[in-house]
């Protein structure tokens, strides 16, 4: 079933044009990878899907048009957005950003109940719950990412170049958890990433943004041995 | 020594007048990035309000409750009718606008009320008790104690509420806190009411001493400025500290201070703020990401 | 190029027909009053450099064309020196000021110097009234009625207005002169990013200082001239709400041209009093609205407004 719908997508910054009629869709309990160079309009989309941007054409989740919806509302429904940089709130402590995480929750309990199942996850995450997170490591900040987005227990989640300054060591272990999130929690991904190969290890689908519209898409394995792609609008050399 | 613990208290019991105020600023600042040259005059539309309840026969305390209400709903209507559309515009603009603020609520009180000084009842008891020689009016301690209580209340939402961590959130990064579902407007919004209320207090505080008048809180918007700007911008605490400090060296300065005198008391929060400023250029207890205007 | 010189050509002669048209048409008083309106347009144009262009938010502005009247009135009423050849002097006084208070400013920025400057305007009437022996206290000082030459002594009033326009002139020449030398290019890239600036070489200290002493010797000149048409000052003349109304003036002006410092100015005279005229009860609180109602619709000012209409109507006609 698809979960999100996106059809004839444009995006405007004043005049400028910076998508242009992009289609594509992700199945419910997909693991897709939005794959791009940079300036290609990859963070534009999510963020025209998660309610920062306004645009034209419509986006569908679950049968529902976003395009009237607050950002809040979207978040209620289910689709969070790790934005790139990681969205920190650098001057709060690493538990605070985890109640932020979860603004929109109501019940107290569910609110403690997913902390602890989160720091569960992210041992280091409880450690350090009480220091600033800006005083962590990249690789901590993008795992409290990930762990503030849970906490609105989201059913589709949007995630902006988690490889940003991180190790590949680092970045192959959040793909890894985002993997495990997708087959053992049924949890939609959709993750925006430049970093083709290490992506494609862990991605179902893919598609290939350029210069603001889709030109490409496949399985990960299609795309993954497709030099031609990757040469033109990757540029990753064969 | 005891002209000095003398000196110390009453410019203690004014700092804290000047705190409150400096309090309201920052909070706003905090959350908008605006300075609200209005602040001052909002507060004493507020005062005047109590004042009418009053001379309809309403009894003081509650006629005080009313008006802090009445402050919340001036705070949140000033900031969807005038802020909230200028939000991205460039600070000039903005300034003007809050200019505008200060010239529209002191000609409404100049047209209600007229020009002329009302006296306005205290809420405190008239009188003291001695310490030593040091003489301390109840007024004097019942201010602190009310700034202390402010304190203390604003201290609690923010760090122990969802509302308080939320408008934290919000005045932190307006897009991140949009992402994690933070009504980001609505907080601006409940900035501007709890700002406007605390401004409120302050005016009410000081209207017995200075007499009600519309212009009234001109000259306290300026201590609340150097106070705001001494603390740091972004920094309640400082807002307090900055404020306190204010008064006390404000009072020392025009009693022992030859050239100064009472005529050039001002010239003091001036030099003082000044050469906290040489020393740390976005005040005590400001962090450094907010120094432009 | 041939564009920017063409619009300048288009500019210079509008402000040429006004100027000309108020001096013919405008009754004694009212010359009277716009010469004072070009007296805060001269400090106005100082404040724009300052502020459009070097980015410093200076609130003393009122008190160093405070400083500049009292050095006309002082060297006149006291030394006896023609007012004219007063104003150098004026406008020299108060950039030495205006140095001395800059020098924090490099330490200083955006809103903590708008403070401190706003604490330095607070305190300078009470100064003005410690300094008494010299400044003639509450009574303030007379100054002379510069010698009006024989074919306008049937109104002394557009001489007063010619002198004011002159002065205006060569604080305009000053401020293009900076502004579209190396001194303006530095300007700019310091308020655009200072340590970009200073990586390619711009000398930070020097421009700064630099920006001030300018906009202070343009707030003296004005004052200078503010002294001269009044024919008298006094404290009451330079409180700190002048520096207030300096600032509202450059903004609703525009920060970041010329002409809006003349917008600037005449609105600082004219819309308080004409809102007054509307109902005199009621005139700041109209004024007030107008403040917000204004930059609610003009952003960035009136002249840039104007601005982005005519070239609208221009592209629309183009094309």
């Amino acid at each position: 079933m698809t979960l999100l719908d996106i059809r004839d997508l444009s995006v405007f910054y004043g005049k400028t044009q910076a998508l242009f009629d992009c289609s594509f869709s992700v199945g419910e309990g997909e693991f897709v990878a939005l794959l791009g160079s940079n300036g290609a309009g990859k963070t534009t989309l999510l963020r025209a899907v998660s309610g920062l941007l306004p645009f034209k054409g419509s986006v569908f989740y679950a049968g529902k048009a976003l395009d009237k919806i607050s950002a809040q509302t979207r978040l209620a429904l289910g689709v969070a957005h790790i934005p790139q940089g990681r969205g920190t709130f650098t001057e709060f402590t690493v538990e605070e950003n985890l109640s932020l995480g979860a603004t929109i929750v109501a019940s107290r309990s569910q609110v403690r109940e997913d902390k602890e199942r989160w720091y569960e996850t992210f041992p280091r995450l409880r450690e350090r719950r009480n220091q600033l997170a800006g005083n962590l490591s990249g690789g901590e900040q993008q795992m409290l990412a990930v762990a503030r987005a849970l906490m609105s227990r989201p059913k589709l989640l949007m995630c902006d170049e988690p490889s940003l300054g991180l190790a590949p060591s680092i970045t192959q272990e959040i793909l890894a958890i985002f993997k495990s999130l997708n087959k053992e929690n049924g949890m939609t991904l959709l993750v925006v990433e430049q970093n083709v190969d290490i992506t494609l290890q862990y991605a179902d689908r893919a598609f290939v943004i350029e210069a603001g519209q889709i030109v490409a898409s496949g399985t990960a394995s299609d795309l993954i041995g497709n030099e031609d792609i990757k040469k033109s609008y990757l540029g990753v050399a064969g | 020594m005891s002209l000095f613990f003398q000196l110390v208290t009453s410019g203690l019991a004014t700092g804290a007048i000047y705190a409150a105020l400096a309090l309201a600023l920052v909070l706003i600042f905090r959350a908008t990035n605006v300075v609200n040259f209005g602040q001052g005059e909002m507060a004493t539309f507020s005062a005047y309000c109590t004042w009418q309840l009053m001379q309809w026969g309403v009894p003081l305390w509650l006629a005080v409750l009313a008006s802090l209400v009445g402050a919340f709903a001036i705070g949140i209507v000033t900031f969807r009718l005038i802020i909230r559309p200028m939000m991205d515009a460039p600070v000039e603009a903005t300034v003007v606008i809050t200019l505008g603020i200060l010239v529209l609520f002191q000609a409404a009180c100049m047209w209600i009320w007229g020009a002329e000084q009302l006296s306005f009842p205290s809420l405190f008891p008239g009188g003291g008790f001695g310490i030593g020689e040091v003489r301390v009016l109840a007024s004097a301690v019942g201010t602190l104690a009310i700034l202390l209580a402010i304190a203390l209340a604003m201290g609690f939402i923010f760090r122990f509420t969802k509302l308080g961590l939320s408008m934290r959130a919000a005045a932190f990064d307006r897009t991140r806190s949009v992402l994690v579902g933070v009504d980001v407007e609505r907080m601006l919004m409940l900035g501007w009411g709890f700002a406007s209320v605390i401004g409120a207090l302050a005016a009410i505080l000081i209207a017995p001493r200075l007499f009600l008048s519309p212009t009234m809180m001109t000259p306290i918007l300026f201590y609340a400025l150097a106070a705001a700007t001494l603390g740091g911008w972004d920094s309640p605490l400082g807002a307090i500290v900055g404020g306190l400090a204010v008064g006390v060296t404000e009072s020392l300065g025009a009693s022992y201070l030859p050239f100064v005198g009472a005529d050039m008391r001002i010239a003091v929060p001036i030099a003082l703020t000044l050469i906290i400023l040489l020393v740390k250029p976005v005040g005590l207890f400001g962090s450094y990401k907010v120094t432009k205007l | 190029m041939r564009d920017l010189s063409l619009s300048t050509a288009i500019k210079l002669s509008l402000f040429a027909i006004v100027a000309a048209s108020i001096s013919v048409f405008a009754p004694a008083y009212a010359l009277q009053q716009v010469a004072i309106a070009i007296a805060y347009a001269i400090a106005i144009l100082g404040l724009n450099l300052l502020m459009g262009y070097a980015g410093q938010i200076c609130l003393a502005q009122g008190t160093l064309f405070g400083v500049g009247a009292y050095v006309t009135a002082i060297l006149n009423a006291t030394y006896g020196v023609s007012p004219l050849a007063t104003l150098p002097v004026a406008a020299a006084v108060s950039a030495a000021v205006g140095l001395l208070i800059g020098l924090p400013a490099l330490r200083l920025q955006g809103l903590q110097l708008a403070i401190v400057t706003f604490g330095i305007a607070a305190a300078f009437p009470q100064l003005l009234l410690k300094l008494g022996s010299l400044t003639g206290g509450v009574s303030g000082l007379p100054v002379d009625a510069p010698e009006t030459p024989g074919f306008m002594t049937d109104v002394p009033e557009l001489w007063l207005y010619l002198i004011a326009l002159a002065c205006a002139g060569i604080g305009a020449l000053l401020v293009s002169r900076v502004l579209f030398g190396d001194a303006g290019r530095a300007l700019r890239a310091q308020r655009d990013n200072p340590q970009i600036a200073q990586a390619l070489g711009v000398n930070l200290t020097r421009t700064r200082l630099w920006a001030f002493a300018t906009s202070s010797a343009l707030a003296g000149l004005g004052g200078g001239v503010f002294a001269i048409v009044s024919g008298f000052i006094s404290p009451e003349s330079f409180l700190a709400i002048l520096s207030i109304n300096i600032v509202i003036g450059s903004i609703v002006g525009g920060v970041t041209s010329m002409a809006g410092a003349f917008v600037g100015g005449l609105f600082m005279v004219f819309v308080p009093s004409w809102a007054s005229d509307i109902n005199l009860s009621l005139g700041n609180l109209i004024y007030g609205l107008a403040l917000i109602l204004i930059m609610m619709v003009a952003r960035n000012g009136i002249t840039g407004f104007i601005e982005k209409w005519i070239s609208m109507i221009f592209r629309r006609a183009a094309g």
